[in-house]
């Protein structure tokens, strides 16, 4: 009997989702909007990440050896980096090595090949490459540097830009969140205010049928449960389309992100699919739960049972 | 048994719609409530089907005080008492058929009981040969049957009908309340409320006359006295 119930519940919310097709379709609109800004917090957090960790990879923090700098001395120099907190690995680049790398680097460039030859002699510095545990950690080493850049061996250091980077581009990922939350915020209150007005409306053209129900000894339940079922309707529409429709947002989004890292570091859609069930999971469920809230208050208000 | 104990209903900011009204309606009586408008006839039928919560005073019927009802017991009250109101308040978008057919749905009944109930009460009121057209389809008086089959699908105890007659030509009428006599026949308590004077004489049953929410008259086999 509850099953019947039920089915007959799902009809009738279903029936009613259909008969009000404008006024569930402007419903579904507002639940979408909501679901795709929250949806670009997820694009936006993940993009922040992979810059985050792509200038990690790239941040070096050098030290430039004298070039008459003696084996024990750089031994001891890297021994006491490799100490600092926070430092991961410290690595010995040497005169040659950079030679090659830099040759390497530049071989296509002829001027600067040009420009080698002409010197005659290898012009670079060893040089030692600290590494850190965490991004967060940098801040921290570089201090500790700043205090050992007057050790003997040490001939200059490059880090101080680093900083200035790290720093930026925190305040940036921390504001286009901020930014993106509020608008989410904004969006769920609007969805509530537009499932609660939908609720409202769908009670006021069912007057008839709800006295009717009342009448004839249906219980506060199944007089109720159509409209919260009708809210979760909402929810499970929603959730559908945001699907329908993120994909292809997120496939015109790929070739940019692909081109601005690297395709291999930044797959937007592969981090959707791998997420799949968690990300529109959720969002289905707490869509569910603002729809439901939204429509128990409407109920509660505008149907005396 | 339906007893109403000095019941006072005192709406905002001080109305009496009832006022120490006291009456009481055997199992299987006929009994027409008569009396003008604002008297109090409705406020009564609102407050046996546990719409009104009254100010002071008991209802019961048989044992059961429900004036004490929980919210979630009022459905179970309603089950036992078939309601007829003036307005017929059929759904316009579904057959009679249908219309009867919902009253059980909605009370979470099988449709296998529903398929054999139905056509058994739309033909009581002597409408199975239309039980697929539409309320619009038919007369206001074979609107009002389907009311009435409606009211009888929970087989109730009682059957409460508040001014049946109130939207129909004297035949039509005549024909409702013929009806009614032969669903009392079968042992329904039925208690009419009606200011229809012609109906109530004709009757030659109980007549309860209430003025100001108060029963100022009750005769056996009465007649309208207003």
């Amino acid at each position: 009997m509850i099953l019947l119930s039920t089915i007959r519940v799902l009809k009738f919310a279903a029936q009613d989702f259909f008969r009000n097709f404008w006024l569930s379709l402007v419903t579904v609109t507002i639940l979408i909007l909501s679901l795709f800004s929250i949806n670009f917090i997820i694009v936006v957090g993940v993009i922040s990440q992979t810059a985050i960790t792509a200038v990690e990879d790239k941040i070096d923090l050098n030290l430039y050896l004298i070039p008459d700098a003696g084996e024990d001395d750089i031994a001891a120099l890297k021994s006491e980096l490799e100490r600092l907190d926070g430092v991961k690995d410290v690595s010995y680049i040497s005169k040659a090595q950079a030679l090659e790398a830099f040759q390497s680097k530049h071989q296509a460039n002829q001027s600067i090949q040009d420009a080698l030859r002409e010197v005659g002699k290898n012009p670079l510095s060893a040089s030692l490459i600290v590494e850190a545990r965490e991004l967060n950690n940098y801040t921290a080493i570089i201090d500790s540097l700043n205090n050992l850049s007057k050790h003997a061996v040490i001939e200059s250091q490059n880090f101080d830009d680093h900083k200035t980077l790290l720093k930026t581009m925190s305040a940036i990922t921390a504001r286009t969140r901020q930014v993106g939350i509020l608008v989410s915020l904004i969006f769920v209150a609007v969805t509530i205010l537009v499932v609660f007005n939908a609720v409202r409306i769908a009670i006021y053209t069912h007057q008839k049928e709800i006295r009717i129900m009342k009448l004839v000894g249906a219980s506060n339940w199944f007089i109720r449960a159509p409209f919260l079922a009708e809210a979760i309707f909402y929810a499970l529409a929603g959730t559908l389309v945001i699907i329908v429709i993120f994909y292809p947002f997120l496939q015109l989004l790929q070739p940019y992100l692909g081109a601005f890292f690297n395709a291999e570091s930044l797959n937007i859609i592969a981090y959707f699919n791998h997420n799949f069930i968690t990300i529109f999971g959720i969002e289905f469920l707490a869509a569910c739960l603002i729809n439901t809230l939204a429509s128990l208050l409407a109920v509660g208000k505008y149907m005396k049972v | 048994m339906i007893v109403f104990e000095n019941v006072t209903k005192l709406y905002p900011p001080n109305i009496k719609a009832l006022d120490e009204f006291s009456l009481e309606v055997k199992p299987g009586e006929f009994v027409s409530v008569v009396g003008q408008s604002g008297t109090g006839k409705t406020t009564m039928v609102r407050a046996l089907i546990g719409e009104e919560r009254v100010s002071s005073g008991k209802i019961k019927i048989g044992d059961w005080d429900i004036t004490r009802l929980r919210q979630r017991e009022v459905p179970y009250l309603r089950r036992q008492i078939g309601v007829i109101f003036q307005d017929f308040k059929l759904l316009p978008s579904k057959t009679l058929f249908e219309n009867v057919a919902f009253a059980m749905q909605v009370c979470g009944h099988l449709p296998s009981k529903i398929n054999t109930i139905v056509p058994q009460v739309l033909k009581l009121v002597g409408l199975e040969k239309k039980i697929h057209r539409y309320p619009q389809e038919v007369s206001g008086g074979e609107q009002q049957r389907v009311v009435i089959a409606r009211s009888l699908v929970h087989h109730p105890k009682i059957l409460l009908a508040d001014e049946p007659t109130g939207n129909l030509d004297s035949i039509n009428a005549a024909d409702i309340v013929n009806l009614l006599e032969k669903i009392n026949k079968f042992g329904t308590t039925v208690i009419l409320v009606t200011h229809n004077k012609d109906i109530v004489n004709s009757l030659r049953r109980r007549v309860v006359t209430v003025d100001a929410g108060r029963v100022i008259s009750d005769q056996k086999v009465g007649k309208y006295i207003l």
